[in-house]
């Protein structure tokens, strides 16, 4: 289980400043705490696009960013995401939600089709989100446990190393 | 209704260490006026996000003020971003929306709602303290001194005459020094400029 608590001391430790996004079921108490939380100020927005190039002025003006957004978003916000982050090379960690994950179950593990991207017991995001971020080269890691707090630390490190946006992927809700 | 030398050269005479974020048909124009270091050529705008690069840098830096020139093409890209500044109160951003009714860069196609749309109303509705709009060029150069300096946000909307500038690529061969070099160099040299400047 992946807590708000354990993710909000893991988003301390690594020193982020701001989180801008928006919510969806499965950030929703995440989005509760950074909401009371005062370390980290909460900039909600009203597309993501909207998130990514908030997030580069952050990160131009000194502050260190994190971008929270769901997959749907992501793949709304692509050019946003291409214009600012990859395109200006800056090392922001983006969380991204991943609806449907568990719907993937359904599918087999092959090139996507134009089939099942129409299937009712397929998430069609979902099936998109992963082929997506790779062929974006955005580098990415799946989070669904506490124990998996350590990727987030080891990605900020690898955002800075490359100079290069990293993307964690949240695969369950947060509690 | 301004010319783009009507409403650019004044700014260029009152400004003074705010960061400038231009984007799209006011990237050369900007650039034939001011060699600032804390000029920022967002050129393509990533479709429309030039006012979110610029919220960001203004909540970043708030003891700074950050002016961003900005295309009516671009910001009906993004309304939304109207209300989310407004919810920042970003005191120290001075949005400008160039309003010529066209897709000037891809050659002056006409805008939806094209003279319709009062940018200034919108960004009253949105939550904006203060917002203005312009057709007069002696009155926006009589107003621009103080509009620079008010509690913000602030959104001020020029009518201007469509122009004919050109997409604005980067290429090393450029007039404009801020166009040189790739869209990386230029936010980090931006971003190292802040750190100097403390």
């Amino acid at each position: 289980m992946l807590t708000t608590r354990r993710l909000l001391d893991t988003l301390k430790q690594i020193g982020i400043s701001h989180a801008v996004g928006l919510p969806d079921n499965s950030t929703a108490a995440l989005f509760h705490a950074l909401a009371d939380d005062p370390d980290i100020y909460l900039i909600t927005v009203t597309r993501e696009g909207e998130a990514f190039a908030t997030a580069a002025g952050l990160w131009l003006g000194g502050q260190k960013p994190l971008v929270v957004i769901q997959n749907t978003g992501l793949l709304e916000a692509g050019d946003a995401l291409r214009g600012t982050l990859i395109r200006m090379r800056l090392p922001v960690l983006c969380l991204v939600s991943y609806r449907g994950y568990k719907s993937l179950a359904a599918r087999a593990n092959s090139p996507l089709t134009p089939d099942e991207l129409s299937r009712r017991d397929i998430d069609s995001v979902a099936a998109l989100l992963e082929p997506t971020l790779r062929a974006w080269t955005l580098p990415y890691e799946l989070v669904s446990d506490n124990a998996d707090a350590e990727k987030i630390i080891a990605a900020q490190q690898r955002a800075h190393e490359q100079n290069f946006p990293q993307v964690i992927i949240i695969a369950e809700t947060i509690h | 209704m301004l010319t783009q030398a009507q409403f650019l050269e004044p700014l260029a005479r009152h400004r003074t260490d705010q960061i400038v974020i231009s984007a799209m048909s006011l990237v050369r124009a900007w650039g034939r006026l001011s060699k600032h270091e804390l000029d920022f050529a967002f050129t393509d705008s990533a479709m429309g996000h030039a006012q979110s690069l610029a919220l960001g840098l203004a909540l970043a830096q708030p003891q700074r003020r950050v002016i961003c020139l900005n295309g009516d093409g671009s910001m009906l890209m993004s309304l939304g971003a109207l209300v989310t500044i407004a919810q920042c109160r970003a005191r120290n951003l001075i949005l400008f929306v160039a309003q010529n009714n066209t897709y000037e860069v891809t050659g002056n196609q006409t805008t939806p709602g094209a003279g319709a749309v009062e940018f200034h109303q919108i960004a009253f509705a949105c939550g904006f303290p203060e917002a203005f709009h312009f057709s007069d060029a002696r009155e926006y150069e009589r107003a621009l001194d103080k509009i620079l300096y008010l509690q913000g946000p602030v959104l001020v909307a020029v009518r201007l005459e469509p122009g004919a500038e050109p997409p604005p690529n980067r290429k090393q061969t450029e007039d404009t020094p801020y166009l040189r070099g790739s869209l990386a160099d230029a936010a980090h040299r931006l971003k190292q400029a802040l750190q100097n400047e403390g």
